[in-house]
């Protein structure tokens, strides 16, 4: 059976190859299937058997084809114009010819390497005749001669090529009533042809007969339900039998001899029904049941023996059938963007078959049925909807053939295909809110990598969720996603720390001091270094000016300080703040408070200023001394950094650092700075313990006035473009926090260098983040702070404040003070009777009103309203 | 550096296409090639579905979600060629408007930022990028600029809002004079930078010409302290450049070959301010990118994979990070 197939009479080899499985010809074999229920084929018939259904002798064929044809399809991505909207297409057992039908065309073209080479046109004759108006064209699988077409009449057409006329028609069977839609060959009978149509029948003819031998009707299942139920009522007038009998027939779309059983083959209905039937029963079909909701227009039996039948419907979907179970199974479905018209499995490719649509979408789609979301490929040649789709060869995945309604015939290389599924992004990335990582990607990637990795018990690397895989079906390719949330860590975008920030800071109320202190606590505990030293640095020059912090100031910043940076010594010292607070705390408190509290003011350092100078002849007298000495030991450290190094703790004296005598106002300008003033006594304490490098001893203070006294000689001025870089060094970072938190801690001392712009900008950006991570109240509270107008104006932006009209408690719609209602001014004093136009107090409870004067000073005489409405007015 | 804290089991039954957290950070929603759109609650490590979006024809690419002052809205695009806008009302998620304006796959959808209004640009592979204004009442407006990119539109990313001259300038009650500008990537290898003209029409401001195959994805950095713009961008070609426009007309646009990966790379993601980029390609891997302070462009990290495995990589001259 392995023979070249070359030659026109290969058919006849064919045949005499696998003989042994055909019945004899001259047997009238459709007549040993007649549908004769007494009468069922029996294996031992006279003459060679009809074959047992299984092992079908289709099966065989197509093995001696692979054999066969295993070599030279050779070709490119090509198309030619028809001179017609193609219907259908069939290609030719050689691989080499299609033929393309239509409503007025019907050609044959051979499929050359370059180029679709018009062979025959068999519409001949000089009026076009109704019969070659093609729904559909069929080529026999079998006999290169022989084709057969359907008329959109109801005629059923075959044709010879091997005939010698022009006229190639060689019978015409006009047994339908409607549109016949589909014509099947069956894969190994040479002379069975089936007809479906529209008329709602089906009917198989005998090729050497005048007329079909048999025919199925969609309703026959209907029909002898209704011969089951009217059994009983069969003597009721109100039912004729008749009538039930007659019912509508449903149009049939679609008909397909099975590859895997001889007798069988498959019909589709308008209505969303399948059925299979016996070719040897025509009375009633094997099975049936409901494939798809709507028309099911196509159907299609997997190449290969498994007893697949795939169903194309109006409703979008394809699915995929076992019919090998008692009842047919729901294998898969793909759902598709439009409805499904043909349906057709791509050759050597298990779970491949390509589609087209009637409507629409003008593509051909090649779908992996284990896929059903994503098109494996997709061909877009066609410009309008593709009628006819046939893999070029039964064997060979690559080439497949069109026809559409555009007029034009293609041949697509898969090869070329688009590929939705590559062109598809694979993976999902979003960085979150808190600096989390949310990351989809494709599963077989995930899980191959996972094996290789294993590390178990690693906090790291948890457990995630892989789907689970059907064991049976191999993995290849087929998507699914896992998706992960990671966390980073601060260095990697994690916003944990700013939502701590941004609560623990302190930004007002206290004096600048503490609130350096404090921030910069806040900041070491949340483990941002970098922040904290700035905040103490800020400290340092703001409250305690002097050399020192300068030169680290220089440093790091200069250097865009990264971390661990030369005031590593200061935190050393912080770590024993604690006990040096305490002490100093202790100490001062015995010493001066009671002088402090009277001092009170907003200025926490000028109280510890005009402390020291109150009391230094009393308390230290040793300090003033010192300060005698001042100039010296400035010029020194001017001169000589490393003096400065604050590894030599005699240099490093910063505690009770004092400003400038005029930077008298200390906290940043916020409404309730002096709220604060009860924590103030243990200020200068804290202060201490901040930036001391001092020795727990008496020399403590003593050192801390030697520097109140250098202040006058580098102004925090001096530091002011500095900081200035420094903020915009952390906004650049990303920490607009910071940049916003120190412009308001430090109020004055730097807004006047960075441009209103600027600060605007970080403002805004400042309370955007704010208010992402819901931190409503910080962000009011920094919208509160902000000296900027445009800023400062947004906690007053979405509140609207409804007036009624005092006399007819109407609400006011226009500004002025004429309610237009009452057409009584509405803002009249109580008290004057006239109208006020400035400041107007009233009373919440009986509305009554006036000038802010008048009412306070009818107040003090009578708590009753003054318009005399009796209400007993309370005005807070 | 990293670490999984949570995977999301999101049962979609086939790939995972996008996924966006939302503004407060709570909520995860993902679409996939099996059409539909999923909703997350993912607060507290947690993994609650909220919501099983179905109303598209064909793979889900992306999702998008507004600013929450509007409500909350989520816009998906899809291969079925639709646009559709979700919205929760009453703790229900609806399809509140099905936009089909474009020919071809839609692959990106972007919101403006919250001060122009309710705005979202659509990027699609028939060349043009969709903007749909809401106008109120349930009504969209929609503005088209056709071929956009040759061959296709791969992403869309609006830049921040960001007013000229200060905000104490606008006269008061009224709303600032936003300039409205967008980048987009396309199959055309090109970045454009789109900006709205008085007339309200979208016109080609720039055209960023570095990479030399389609661009997946473009990523204009929030403006977090920032005067400068800066966009990401990746390709096709294995590589992210970072552009970054200094002089205020906008007009100068510098590229930075950030890194140039051996696969494709699909993704660019800013965290929140703007100093670390999230960059994910074809080798399935998520690194972390973040300029250093001489202006080179340094990992500080790989998310490998679903699984977290990490692998600090010191590149030269990298410092330290804290």
């Amino acid at each position: 059976a392995g023979r070249r197939r070359t030659t026109s009479g290969e058919g006849r080899e064919r045949q005499a190859a696998s003989g042994a499985a055909i019945p004899d010809r001259r047997a009238p074999l459709v007549a040993d299937w007649v549908p004769r229920r007494e009468r069922l084929p029996r294996p031992s018939d006279p003459g060679p058997a009809a074959p047992p259904p299984p092992p079908p002798p289709m099966e065989k064929m197509s093995r001696v084809t692979t054999a066969l044809g295993g070599s030279t399809l050779t070709g490119r991505t090509m198309h030619c114009h028809l001179d017609a909207p193609a219907n259908a297409i069939s290609v030719c057992r050689d691989a080499a010819q299609v033929v393309v039908a239509g409503r007025s065309i019907f050609k044959i073209y051979s499929i050359e390497e370059e180029q679709f080479v018009e062979k025959l046109n068999l519409r001949v004759g000089r009026k076009p005749s109704l019969n070659l108006s093609c729904a559909d064209v069929v080529w026999h699988q079998m006999d290169e001669n022989l084709l057969a077409t359907a008329a959109t009449n109801g005629v059923v057409v075959t044709w010879n090529l091997g005939r010698p006329s022009r006229n190639k028609q060689d019978q015409l069977f006009t047994e339908h009533k409607r549109t016949v839609n589909k014509v099947c060959f069956h894969p190994t009978e040479a002379h069975v042809l089936l007809s479906g149509s529209q008329d709602g029948f089906m009917k198989c003819f005998d090729l050497r007969r005048k007329d079909s031998v048999s025919t199925f009707s969609g309703e026959a299942e209907k029909w002898s339900i209704h011969q089951r139920l009217l059994g009983p009522l069969r003597g009721c007038p109100l039912y004729p039998l008749g009538l039930l009998v007659e019912g509508q027939s449903e149009s049939v779309r679609d008909v397909q001899f099975s590859i895997r059983d001889y007798f069988t083959f498959a019909s589709t209905f308008e209505n969303g029904n399948v059925q299979l039937w016996d070719i040897r029963r025509p009375d009633r079909c094997e099975r049936m049941f409901t494939a798809h909701n709507g028309p099911v227009f196509c159907c299609d039996w997997h190449p290969e023996d498994r007893g697949w039948l795939a169903t194309g419907g109006r409703d979008k979907m394809v699915k995929v059938w076992d019919m090998t179970t008692h009842r047919a199974k729901e294998m898969h479905c793909v759902q598709t963007i439009a409805s499904v018209a043909r349906v057709k499995w791509r050759p050597e490719c298990r779970h491949h078959l390509a589609t087209c649509s009637m409507m629409v979408d003008h593509n051909i789609y090649v779908w992996d049925v284990r896929r059903p979301f994503v098109p494996a490929a997709m061909f877009e040649e066609h410009r309008d909807v593709t009628t006819g789709i046939a893999w070029r060869h039964p064997h060979d995945p690559s080439f497949l053939l069109s026809g559409s309604k555009d007029s034009s015939l293609c041949q697509h290389l898969f090869r070329d295909a688009s590929q939705p599924v590559e062109r598809a992004n694979p993976e999902g990335l979003c960085y979150g809110l808190f600096g989390d990582l949310a990351f989809a990607a494709k599963e077989s990637l995930v899980a191959a990598e996972s094996g290789r990795k294993p590390y178990p018990g690693d906090r790291r690397h948890p457990m995630f969720f892989k789907r689970k895989l059907d064991p049976a079906e191999p993995f290849a390719g087929l998507a699914s996603s896992a998706l992960s949330v990671f966390e980073t860590e601060p260095g990697g975008g994690s916003m944990g720390w700013f939502v701590d920030t941004a609560e623990r800071y302190a930004l007002t109320g206290r004096p600048l001091a503490e609130l350096c202190d404090h921030n910069a606590k806040v900041a070491r505990e949340l483990g941002r270094n970098q922040v904290a030293q700035t905040w103490t640095m800020l400290r340092i020059i703001y409250c305690s000016p002097g050399l020192v912090p300068s030169a680290n100031l220089n440093h790091s910043v200069g250097k865009g300080s990264s971390c661990g940076l030369p005031l590593m010594n200061s935190f050393n010292l912080k770590d024993m703040a604690p006990g040096l607070g305490s002490e100093t705390r202790l100490d001062r408190n015995k010493g001066d408070t009671r002088s402090d509290t009277a001092l009170l003011d907003s200025s926490a350092t000028l109280i510890t200023n005009e402390d020291n100078e109150e009391t230094e002849g009393s308390d230290v007298p040793t300090d003033y001394l010192l300060g005698d000495a001042e100039g010296e030991e400035d010029e020194l450290y001017l001169l000589d950094p490393e003096h400065a190094h604050p590894e030599e703790p005699e240099y490093v004296l910063p505690q009770e650092a004092f400003p400038l005598r005029h930077e008298i106002v200390d906290t940043p300008p916020g409404p309730e700075h002096l709220q604060d003033k009860a924590d103030s006594p243990h200020v200068s304490g804290s202060e201490a313990d901040a930036t001391s490098l001092a020795p727990m001893d008496s020399s403590f203070s003593l050192l801390s006035v030697s520097h109140a006294l250098y202040d006058s000689r580098l102004p925090p001025d001096f530091f002011s473009t500095l900081v200035c870089d420094m903020l915009r060094f952390y906004a650049e970072q990303g920490d607009v926090q910071m940049a916003v938190s120190v412009l308001i801690v430090l109020g004055e001392r730097v807004r006047k260098d960075i441009d209103e712009q600027t600060q605007e900008h970080w403002y805004t950006s400042y309370i955007d983040l704010l208010q992402r991570f819901r931190l409503w109240n910080v962000s009011n509270e920094v919208v509160k702070l902000s000296t900027s107008r445009a800023i400062s104006c947004l906690n007053q932006a979405s509140t609207t404040l409804h007036v009624n009209c005092s006399h007819c408690k109407r609400p006011m719609s226009s500004r002025g003070w004429v309610c237009d209602r009452c057409h009584r001014c509405a803002s009249m004093c109580a008290v004057c009777h006239h109208v006020v136009k400035g400041l107007f107090v009233w009373c919440q409870g009986c509305s009554h009103g006036g000038h802010l004067q008048h009412i306070m000073k009818w107040l003090e005489g009578s708590s009753h309203c003054p318009a005399g409405c009796g209400h007993l007015c309370e005005y807070s | 550096m990293v670490s999984v804290i949570n995977t999301v089991d999101t049962s979609h039954e086939d790939m995972i296409h996008d996924a966006q957290m939302d503004y407060y950070g709570t909520r995860l929603a993902t679409c996939s090639s099996d059409r539909s759109v999923k909703i997350f609650d993912v607060r507290n490590g947690g993994q609650i579905l909220i919501a099983d979006l179905r109303g598209h024809e064909g793979p889900v690419w992306q999702v998008a979600w507004a600013h929450p002052m509007y409500g909350n809205i989520l816009a998906s695009c899809s291969y079925d060629r639709k646009v559709i806008i979700w919205k929760e009302e009453n703790g229900t998620w609806e399809k509140t408007h099905e936009h089909s304006g474009h020919d071809s796959s839609v692959n990106s959808v972007c919101w403006s930022p919250h001060d122009y209004g309710l705005i979202l640009a659509c990027g699609s592979s028939d060349g043009a990028i969709s903007l749909l204004t809401y106008t109120g009442e349930g009504q969209w407006e929609v503005k088209k600029i056709n071929n956009a990119h040759a061959i296709g539109c791969n992403a869309v990313s609006w830049a921040p809002a960001v007013v000229p001259g200060s905000l104490i300038d606008q006269p008061s009650g009224q709303k600032p004079n936003y300039i409205k500008k967008f980048a987009s990537g396309g199959c055309d290898n090109l970045i454009k930078l789109w900006k709205e003209e008085e007339d309200g029409q979208w016109k080609e401001e720039q055209k960023l010409e570095a990479h030399s195959d389609w661009v997946r994805d473009v990523a204009w950095a929030p403006s977090i302290g920032l005067p400068t713009s800066t966009i990401a961008s990746c390709s096709q070609d294995g590589r992210v450049f970072i552009w970054t426009c200094d002089d205020a007309s906008g007009n100068t646009w510098s590229p930075k070959l950030l890194h140039k990966f051996n696969d494709v790379v699909w993704h660019v993601s800013w965290s929140i301010t703007a100093n670390i980029l999230a960059v994910s390609g074809g080798d399935n891997k998520v690194t972390l990118w973040k300029e250093s302070v001489d202006g080179q462009w340094v990992c500080i990290s790989d998310v490998n994979k679903g699984q977290g495995s990490v692998s600090a990589s010191v590149t030269e001259g990298q410092q330290n990070e804290q």
